[in-house]
């Protein structure tokens, strides 16, 4: 049997975008080490035997291999490193690297920063540069960027799942208002306002059935996360620690279009599916964490999670994926409210990538980040109030998503 | 005992390589390769924040290989797609080897597809990439060209942009050869020669509604 992984603590710099408060990448990645270690005093970088790097887009830093001045910025020289990339689950995939090694035997303490600088160019050509990770032979010059993307898989998947725009502009609303609970989110930080369902349903239109206030934020942001054996975890946070008891990682294509009558998929789950509307690869590395964890009925199992909302129409069809509710139901699991902070299963209580942001290589670990807040009970030294705390949890999912849902994480952590 | 081997002398190249006959430029005015140069800065009254500027601009060459005859196809007018000979599954965007692991790779065999298509599914974008601004609101459609496996993205012109209908019936439009670049944008789906879009409904007029000031702000850009 292989080696438990935990998780024993972590920190974001605060997302933001734009020339506001800006320390540098290797100055935030130092930032988020030390408020790692206010919270958890017995964690020393010495204790680190190995630095996983998550970053998406080197086109965004201008500089190759920008791992490289934050791990020395550090005072890590001798230590090994690498860096993770794999589109929007970078931070999922680093997560996964990072257990993987913990639980081989080979490590112990692994390290993971995780960064992205999109501001570094305009709104509209940062919206080109994530849409090279489309196959830019094929799509990059007739849909230019990934909502328009996103909004022709969820036109359909809404359709024939009777879900409506009010229902997906619900956790548009949820998402960004829980972010204003959360000092660290860029909607706190930025836009700083409640806002409604009808807001989001009169915000400017990106791509039908996707509005302004439906997608999330171009961000700029750094977050750290160690990740350790048990008996590293029992000796340095032996209170505040949680375990990674269920992983997957699973992958589709690159192109939409090509999940069409797809062999792979037809091999696993059938003819008709994925269709272009489902995400499989959700699905599937969700099964696999689901097994690996015990998880036998995700809704009453799994009392919370912090998952990808790159738009509020994929936290929707997240739903559906990771099981908590099928075509007969899914439009009436959003309308009873489920998912917000008085619901059975609480979603992106940290404002998700609509709240928090979405500074690409640091997401997944932000995810992570408030998934641990919230099992160790620090989220009120972490968030302004309670009211984004979830009441006593024992088990949380945390989801990580790429490219038009091209790789997908999922993971499952409890309070030990 | 070992059959003698003949050691030939050392090739030059381990194919040969293509000899390009037509070459083509339409960059756009303006567009320079200058590398990379520091064009500016900035600081902060307090003299405690610096920003820099950084120009980057590079010609890639996208080297098509066995893909090319797709592109080249474009410029011709024409679809081209690939086949399995083993399974018979067809694909536009092509494949060269065959996506079923029972067919173990096979190499796929080239074929022109109708230029007959259908809507599988649709979206109005009304925010877009730097390039494509000043061409909203546009509708984007995957759509299944002939009987190919897949669907293609590409944009639908020729229709009010609320009478898009999943499963309607299009054609393939090419642009006039001389315009052609050997990339997608070379063609766009219109509606099939005598389909009508239904009546308004309530969607119909949703999506005119959240259309109207993208017209509007496109007539605002410079
Ligand atoms: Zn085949």
């Amino acid at each position: 049997m292989s080696r438990k992984v935990c998780i024993i603590g972590g920190a974001t710099t605060p997302f933001d975008y734009g020339p506001t408060g800006f320390e540098s990448i290797e100055g935030g990645a130092a930032e988020c080490v030390k408020e790692t270690q206010q919270d958890v005093p017995e964690f020393s970088l010495r204790d680190l035997d190995l630095m996983i790097y998550s970053h998406f887009s080197v086109h965004f830093g201008h500089q190759l291999a920008p791992e490289w001045i934050i791990h020395d910025h550090l005072g890590l020289v001798g230590l090994p490193h690498y860096r993770v990339e794999n589109g929007g689950n970078t931070g999922g995939s680093a997560l996964y690297a990072a257990a993987l090694a913990v639980m081989s035997g080979h490590h112990d303490v692994v390290g993971i920063v995780g960064w992205e600088t999109m501001d570094t160019v305009s709104q509209s050509q940062g919206s080109e540069f994530i849409a090279m990770a489309s196959d830019i032979r094929y799509e990059l010059m007739v849909g230019g960027i990934y909502p328009i993307y996103y909004a022709a898989m969820a036109n359909k998947w809404m359709k024939e799942n009777k879900v409506s725009e009010e229902d997906v502009a619900t956790i548009a609303a949820k998402n960004k208002n829980n972010a204003m609970d959360n000092p660290k989110a860029q909607w706190y930080r930025n836009d700083h306002k409640y806002i409604t369902v009808d807001d989001v349903m009169n915000s400017r239109l990106i791509s039908y059935p996707i509005k302004k206030y439906d997608r999330s934020l171009m961000s700029r942001g750094v977050a750290f996360l160690v990740v350790c054996s048990e008996k590293y975890a029992k000796k340095v946070n032996p209170n505040h620690y949680v375990t990674v008891d269920g992983m997957g990682l699973s992958s589709c294509t690159i192109r939409a279009g090509d999940r069409l009558n797809n062999p792979g998929w037809k091999e696993r789950y059938g003819p008709g599916y994925p269709e272009m509307t489902e995400f499989a690869a959700c699905r599937n590395s969700a099964e696999q964490a689901y097994k690996m964890a015990g998880i036998k009925d995700p809704v009453k199992d799994i009392d919370f999670g912090e998952i990808h909302d790159a738009f509020s129409t994929s936290e929707a069809q997240i739903y559906k994926a990771l099981g908590l509710a099928d075509q007969t139901n899914i439009a009436q699991f959003i309308r009873d409210e489920r998912t917000s902070m008085h619901g059975d299963i609480p979603m992106n209580p940290g404002g998700g990538l609509l709240g928090y942001g979405h500074p690409v290589g640091a997401t997944g670990l932000m995810s992570t980040i408030e998934c641990y807040y919230q099992l160790v009970g620090m989220i009120p030294q972490k968030h302004l109030s309670r009211k984004t705390e979830v009441p006593n949890p024992e088990c949380g999912i945390v989801n990580s998503h790429a490219g038009t849902g091209t790789s997908i994480s999922n993971f499952i952590l409890r309070r030990h | 005992m070992m059959a003698a081997v003949t050691i030939k002398k050392k090739k030059n190249k381990f194919s040969e390589a293509p000899v390009f006959t037509e070459k083509k430029d339409y960059r756009p005015e303006g567009v320079k390769e200058t590398g990379l140069a520091f064009v500016g800065h900035e600081i902060s009254e307090d003299r405690t924040t610096m920003n820099q500027f950084l120009h980057y601009d590079q010609l890639y060459t996208i080297r098509h290989g066995w893909n090319s005859k797709f592109f080249i196809g474009l410029l011709d007018g024409k679809i081209m797609g690939t086949r399995c000979p083993k399974c018979g599954d067809s694909w536009v965007p092509v494949r060269t080897h065959c996506w079923n692991l029972d067919c173990n790779l096979e190499k796929t065999e080239w074929v022109e597809m109708p230029l007959t298509a259908k809507v599988h599914t649709w979206t109005v974008a009304g925010w877009s990439g730097r390039s494509s601004l000043k061409r909203l609101p546009i509708i984007l459609v995957y759509a299944v060209v002939g009987n190919s496996k897949v669907a293609i993205a590409n944009e639908l012109h020729g229709l009010k942009p609320w009478d898009v209908e999943f499963g309607m019936p299009l054609k393939i439009v090419f642009k006039p050869k001389e315009q052609r670049i050997g990339a997608v944008t070379d063609f766009h789906f219109e509606p099939a020669d005598g389909w009508k879009p239904s009546p308004m409904n309530k969607e119909k007029e949703r999506i005119k509604k959240l259309v109207e000031p993208v017209y509007e702000w496109v007539k605002t850009l410079k």
